[in-house]
């Protein structure tokens, strides 16, 4: 009897460790791991959600002659949290790799630090990652260089990208207005130190505009009005602010209730998503903002943009809050199925060849690899991926301003400024 | 510029003698060092903010409500912890930091973290003071300072509760011989100064956005504030609340923003080598504390 129960269980767990691939041929898992407490790793699921709710609905991807549905599996890994270490991010990731054996994964990190880090990680498992929050441009360098980093890409913009959208706009407002005097105001944080270093360099160097000051502000701040004093008294033209911390939209109410003589025009992470107009007692008509991907907002001159975004909302009830992520989340699901089809497997080597030679149309515009990963961005969606700045208007409406092959309205500025333009 | 960053400096400092006085009063009638005083802030703003956006009550309700429920949180703080280890002046700082640290955390854990926790503006219009454009809700806030200071001198000269208040605090054995019920009294002062945080938050607040991290910062502030001043002296209060104001809006004005927080450490340590009691912390005077 002990003997015949002896096979029975050995019988038993064999069987259960051939099923176990069994049940995994007949889906495809997607992993997300990310930080899904913060507003862009939640509209980012919610976004990967759509597309697999879209493409399963419309039979799955075709691998080998079947059709396989794709299956979401999310792991919060908290890295974009205060005090939360990279290698807690780290274990999340590996979690999710070696419980769920994900096809692929998406989204990612949202610190560039963790992704950093996360590259050897993914390079050991094999399991490609198309990131869409972390920015840093030094993945890039990294997988150009060795091909055993060669399973992570962005769908996202890079900070590289992202300062060329800054300096655009400031361009835009120097040509259009004449206005010629900058005062930077950022975040105390890695990514906008680095971002405003950057962009006051080009504004110096390439464009001849005058820098008056460089200012940083500890991560909670929530006063800015001793800044916002200063650069009315240097005569500051424009206000260029670097923030996505939550205090920031306040920096927008205090400038316009103590009306600065200057225009707003930067990122404000708070200050992005149609919610921001009620949140801060619509007090942020007049500001300039820059959203990373269209998609995050609808554009009516790129339809694939405003039918990502109208779908979320049909789904989800409510609209895109964040300027960051949802829609590269959303077209890396269709990048990850047409590489399956093409490749024919869900091999990761294979998966990577094909996605290496993708150009396909998303929500954020035509998506074209660099070298080194990166989706090219640049200022007509037809062409490459695009963000755009877009101005709050005083009845709280978005207004795209810029680039001009998007742009649905003019820069107006506030009644209290005028052109120095003659 | 200097009338700006005078007005400007004036509502900074009122905004601190605010944030301050709760914590003072506590300390000065029960002895107590409230470390919960933070969190306690933060909780009346979220509260709030829960009364006014998830069951959509009327401002001045969820206003009232939520001071109320600070209080009442404070009040029961005392009842089941502080009066426990009432006298044992490190675990009363271990207990209230703990329960502090816990409130705030929870708010974290449960995804209190986002811009939309903001409580709305009282009075919607801004004001030019000379060459300078001031909002109204700042000049609110300096009235309110006015107003709850005021409230307080006559509340603890005039009324019954506040005599035997300041008899706890002159001396809480006589006060015993006297029918002061001194662990009845203290728990009022523990509610009636997380009462006034929360006031103080639901002025303040409306300038930016209600967040966790800003427990800790109105934590420190407010101890700054009281050791500065000196510990239990109301006068203390508003004459350091005016120093670290000015100081602070006059570093981020004419050197850097990023400072401003440094300015009430700096004060704090300043203080606490060239005279440890505070400018006006007379141990021995004690009618001062209030």
């Amino acid at each position: 009897m002990k003997r015949f129960s002896v096979y029975l269980m050995v019988l038993l767990a064999a069987g259960m460790m051939c099923a176990g691939p069994a049940i995994a041929a007949q889906e495809l898992v997607l992993g997300v791991p990310s930080s899904l407490g913060f507003l862009e790793g939640k509209e980012s699921l919610n976004a990967v959600n759509l597309a697999v709710a879209e493409i399963n609905a419309a039979g799955g991807v075709k691998v080998a002659g079947k059709s396989l549905p794709f299956k979401v599996e999310s792991i919060d890994i908290r890295d974009a949290a205060p005090g939360v270490p990279v290698p807690e991010a780290l274990l999340g990731i590996e979690k999710l790799i070696l419980e769920k054996k994900p096809t692929a994964m998406l989204v990612g990190p949202f610190r560039s630090e963790a992704l950093m880090a996360s590259l050897d990680l993914i390079a050991k498992h094999k399991v490609p990652l198309l990131g869409s929050i972390a920015m840093t441009p030094q993945t890039e360098a990294k997988i150009a260089k060795d091909p055993k980093y060669k399973y992570v890409f962005r769908t996202c913009l890079n900070a590289r990208y992202f300062v060329g959208y800054l300096v655009g706009t400031m361009a835009f407002l120097h040509r259009e207005f004449g206005f010629n005097k900058v005062y930077i105001m950022h975040q105390d944080v890695a990514w906008a130190r680095i971002t405003a270093k950057i962009v006051s360099g080009v504004l110096a160097q390439k464009l001849k505009m005058e820098l008056l000051q460089i200012e940083a502000f500890p991560t909670g701040a929530s006063d800015f009005s001793p800044a916002l004093m200063k650069a009315k008294m240097k005569g500051a033209d424009i206000i260029l602010p670097i923030f996505d911390m939550p205090q920031s939209g306040t920096l927008v109410k205090q400038w316009k209730a103590m009306k600065v003589p200057a225009i707003m025009a930067g990122f404000i992470s708070p200050a992005a998503g149609p919610a921001a107009w009620n949140t801060f007692d619509k007090k942020i008509g007049g500001m300039i903002n820059c959203v990373f991907e269209i998609g995050n907002i609808p554009s009516q001159k790129y339809a694939p943009a405003a039918k990502f975004y109208q779908a979320y909302e049909k789904k989800y009830g409510k609209p895109i809050e964040s300027g960051h992520g949802p829609a590269p989340a959303y077209a890396s699901v269709y990048l990850l199925k047409e590489a399956i089809e093409k490749a024919g497997s869900a091999d990761p080597d294979a998966i990577v060849k094909a996605l290496e030679a993708a150009d396909e149309v998303a929500a954020m515009g035509k998506v074209k690899f660099t070298p080194g990963h990166q989706v090219v961005y640049g200022n007509d969606p037809q062409k490459e991926a695009s963000g755009c700045a877009f101005q709050w208007t005083d009845d709280g409406k978005r207004v795209i301003v810029f680039p001009p092959a998007i742009a649905e309205g003019k820069i107006k500025l506030p009644s209290w400024m005028k052109s120095k333009k003659k | 510029m200097l009338q700006g960053v005078l007005i400007y400096g004036f509502v900074n400092s009122v905004m601190l003698v605010l944030v301050a006085m709760g914590f003072n009063l506590t300390f000065g009638i029960s002895g107590v060092a409230n470390f919960a005083y933070g969190a306690l802030y933060i909780m009346a703003g979220f509260t709030c903010w829960g009364l006014l956006n998830s069951l959509g009550l009327p401002y001045w309700l969820a206003a009232a409500l939520s001071v109320a429920a600070t209080a009442l949180l404070a009040g029961l703080l005392f009842r089941f912890v502080l009066l426990r280890v009432r006298g044992l002046v490190i675990s009363e700082v271990i207990a209230t930091f703990g329960v502090g640290l816990a409130i705030l955390e929870l708010f974290r854990y449960f995804g209190f973290i986002g811009f939309e926790y903001t409580l709305p503006v009282w009075l919607d219009a801004s004001f030019d003071v000379g060459e300078t454009v001031v909002d109204a809700q700042r000049l609110l806030i300096v009235a309110v300072g006015a107003l709850l200071t005021l409230f307080l001198w006559v509340f603890t000269r005039y009324t019954r509760t506040g005599r035997a208040f300041r008899g706890i605090a002159q001396d809480e054995r006589t006060a015993l011989t006297l029918g002061i019920n001194a662990d009845m009294v203290s728990a009022y002062a523990v509610a009636f100064g997380a009462g006034y945080a929360a006031l103080a938050a639901l002025v303040i607040l409306p300038l930016g956005t209600i967040a966790v991290n800003e427990g800790y910062d109105v934590l420190v502030n407010a101890l700054a504030v009281c050791i500065v001043g000196g510990l239990g002296s109301t006068v203390g209060v508003i004459v350091a609340g005016f120093l670290i104001g000015f100081a602070q809006v006059f570093t981020a004005s004419y050197g850097e923003t990023h400072w401003m927080m440094i300015v009430s450490l700096a004060a704090l340590l300043i203080i606490l080598l060239i005279k440890p009691s505070g400018l006006f912390g007379k141990q021995k005077e004690l009618e001062e504390r209030i």
